[in-house]
């Protein structure tokens, strides 16, 4: 499937000793504790952007009907705008902002392992 | 109404449910817990699975009759169920995966240490599950009753019957591949009716041009209409109609019928026994509301606006096209309405008792993530189609609005379809489809619920030292007492829309679960007292303002009182924008005045967020 391709499956290394920084983390020392928020910022800052764009994108919508009532009679070839808007256009809005949240959380992880890893 | 195809289609569902079931069961590779299927399942199966489990029948024939009821607003619901998908995806499914705990119980005791905590999940799980468990045993009931001619609460109850079995003998327990046929299923029995209904009344443009034409819902060709003894019925024109016999219909005082529901509680209607009188064989129906005193076959002629039942609110097509239509608009504070449920179906996803179990199906976080973008577009690929049969159903089949058969659009529009034969097998699909959606959710569901009466009420509380056996024959009990309760409850629910419903469920569980996930996977500060205050005050403040409202379904007193304050009114029907800040004030505030971080949070956020590909990870479960 085209999904497997772009998605190329990748094999977990198997670690038993944790060595320096992994130590640290694995330990909760004051380092490991900088190294685990620092990850748990990135990451988390990464998912408010990617909500807030969401809550943007969608809770504009009423506020543009309530605001400017004419945006209810708009049409596209008959079909009223803002179904195609909310009805139509939203699906490939959510689809593409989850694929990049999933290609940045993924980086993040990646640059967090490549750091730690000797 | 009987439908011959409808019930093949039923039967070839259920029989292909249980063949498939039984088929992977001897590949299934068994786990330690019988909740979840082998571990090593791919993304893409697994995403089809887990959109099998999601696309209830809330999705497959609620959206479409809530469309065709009140329109534009209504796609907020599609929209949203779509969108809480990714909130999901980007606020807990890594870290949830990488956690190890198959259920909110499980991660509101691992997360904090507490077993009472636990308990208190349990019994918030129990809250929704039952919920949500409703609008399936409605949808379930206007299925088996539209195919088979039978009562409403006949077909709930052999559904009740069917579910429970299947759960019981274990055929569905967890199989990817039974949930994975039930997705491509609903995709092929939305979608493949769609597209002839389509080609029948033509292309989109065309429907909305059509609509466009007529303010009014008035039928194309003359349609007879079945009206029992005690139905009421709202006239908004004068309409002509055919009798067979001449019939005594009562003329009740006042223009508006109770509805169940428009959002929020509307005016009684005023008091007043009415004037009967004796319609003739072909009698006028004058505007106002009608109650028929004897059963009749009602000719309605074509062209003419149709009358409604009395749970449909009358709407005139620009309303409906429009945003803040009969739904939003018929709150009285349309804004407050319309944010209030896109914040309840946002954040109430994830907190769906069946929902998270499936997630343990993915080896690490990375798949985690990669299943759940893949759910959303699988979903996303579904919920495009829903609301066309809305739209074709106000234009080709209003009649629905005149026996308040709005929610069984999908399964009746495709018999109008020319000739027979097709519209018989697109029936026999919807149908089959249908099942699909009721009997998947309901299964994963009292699965759950089964789990957390028979696993936590039982094994942990009544019976703690109960042995494998005796555990085994609680879930089974625990499963019957499941299906019974959400069958019971289930009859009481008729006149309520299925994605009202379904909201509901959604909503409380916005307000409990979602602050608890979000800020004990996010914040390392929250206490365990103040996760714990907070689950519960937004759980109890969310369920009691919703028993409120379906309380004042059936008393005058408090519609009156609630009709006088709409903004109220609106809240109470629809509390998560009060009830979600609300819940993670409680546990923020709680959390920064008595500041007592649970033993080893910081081992907890490892877990939860370091990169799979270090090898930190244990899960919390060991077994």
């Amino acid at each position: 499937m085209a999904l497997e391709r772009q998605f190329p499956e990748r094999s977990v290394p198997e670690r038993h000793v944790p060595l320096g920084e992994l130590r640290d983390l694995e330990e909760q020392t004051p380092v490991g504790e900088i190294f685990l928020g620092a990850l748990m910022r990135r990451q988390l800052v990464l998912s408010l952007r990617v909500a807030l764009t969401l809550v943007v994108a969608l809770g504009a919508q009423p506020l543009v009907a309530w605001l400017w009532p004419e945006y209810g009679t708009l049409r596209v070839f008959s079909i009223p705008l803002p179904w195609l808007v909310l009805g139509v256009g939203s699906y490939p809005l959510m689809i593409a902002l989850g694929l990049y949240y999933v290609r940045h959380a993924e980086t993040i992880d990646d640059e967090f392992s490549e750091l730690l890893e000797p | 109404m009987t439908s011959l195809a409808a019930v093949f289609g039923l039967l070839a569902m259920l029989v292909a449910t249980v063949a498939v079931g039984v088929f992977a069961r001897r590949f299934a590779r068994t786990t330690s817990d019988f909740l979840v299927a082998a571990r090593s399942v791919r993304p893409a199966a697994n995403a089809a699975a887990i959109s099998g489990e999601y696309l209830s029948a809330a999705s497959f024939l609620g959206i479409a009759g809530l469309v065709m009821k009140f329109g534009y607003d209504v796609l907020w619901y599609p929209v949203g169920y779509a969108a809480g998908y990714l909130v999901l995806l980007i606020f807990i499914a890594g870290p949830l995966r990488r956690f190890g705990a198959y259920t909110i119980p499980d991660f509101a005791e691992g997360r904090f240490n507490s077993p009472r905590f636990r308990r208190l999940a349990v019994v918030l799980v129990l809250v929704v599950g039952l919920f949500y468990a409703l609008p399936q045993m409605k949808a379930a009931g206007i299925t088996v009753a539209s195919a088979a001619g039978v009562p409403y609460a006949t077909g709930v109850a052999a559904t009740a019957v069917v579910v429970v079995t299947i759960v019981v003998a274990g055929g569905m327990r967890g199989v990817t591949l039974v949930q994975a046929m039930q997705f491509a299923v609903k995709l092929f029995a939305i979608t493949v009716p769609v597209f002839v209904l389509l080609i029948q009344f033509g292309t989109p443009g065309g429907l909305f041009a059509g609509l466009a034409g007529r303010e009014t819902a008035s039928a194309p060709q003359a349609t007879v209409v079945h009206a029992a003894p005690g139905d009421e019925w709202q006239v908004t024109e004068a309409i002509a109609v055919h009798l067979d016999n001449p019939t005594p219909v009562r003329l009740l005082p006042g223009a508006r019928a109770p509805a169940v529901y428009v959002g929020a509680p509307q005016p009684p209607p005023p008091a007043g026994a009415g004037t009967e009188v004796t319609l003739g064989v072909d009698g006028t129906l004058p505007v106002g509301r009608v109650r028929w005193e004897q059963a009749a076959d009602v000719r309605l002629p074509a062209g003419q606006p149709v009358p409604y039942g009395a749970q449909t609110p009358p709407s005139t097509t620009s309303s409906w096209l429009k945003p803040f239509g009969p739904l939003a608009g018929g709150s009285g504070q349309p804004l407050l309405f319309t944010y209030s449920l896109i914040v309840a179906i946002l954040c109430g996803t994830m907190g769906l008792p069946h929902i998270l179990v499936r997630f343990y199906t993915n080896p690490d976080a990375r798949a985690a993530r990669r299943t759940a973008w893949l759910v959303l577009v699988l979903v996303g690929l579904f919920y495009l189609w829903p609301p066309l049969y809305g739209v074709i159903g106000r234009l080709r089949a209003p009649q629905l609005y005149t026996g308040d058969l709005t929610d069984s659009v999908v399964l009746l529009l495709p018999r109008q379809v020319g000739p027979h034969v097709v519209g018989d097998a697109l029936a026999a699909i919807t149908a089959a489809g249908a099942f699909a959606a009721f009997a998947a959710t309901l299964s994963g569901l009292l699965i759950s619920l089964a789990g957390a009466l028979g696993h936590d009420i039982y094994g942990r509380w009544l019976r703690p030292g109960a042995s494998g056996p005796e555990r085994s024959r609680a879930f089974r009990a625990s499963a019957l007492v499941a299906g019974l309760a959400a069958a019971l409850l289930g009859l009481l629910v008729e006149n309520f829309d299925i994605n009202v419903l379904v909201g509901w469920a959604f909503a409380i569980a916005a307000s409990s679960f979602f602050p608890l996930l979000v800020l004990g996977i996010w914040w390392r500060g929250l206490t365990t007292a103040g996760a714990a205050l907070g689950a519960a005050v937004g759980g109890i403040a969310a369920t009691l303002a919703i028993l409120t409202t379906m309380l004042a379904a059936a008393s005058p007193g408090l519609t009156d009182a609630l009709v006088r304050h709409p903004a109220l009114a609106v809240v109470l029907a629809q509390p998560a924008i009060v009830t979600i800040p609300l819940a993670f004030a409680v546990m923020v505030g709680t959390s920064l005045a008595r500041p007592r971080a649970p033993a080893g949070v910081a081992a907890k956020m490892v877990q939860l967020h370091i990169p799979d590909r270090l090898g930190l990870r244990r899960d919390y479960i060991p077994e």
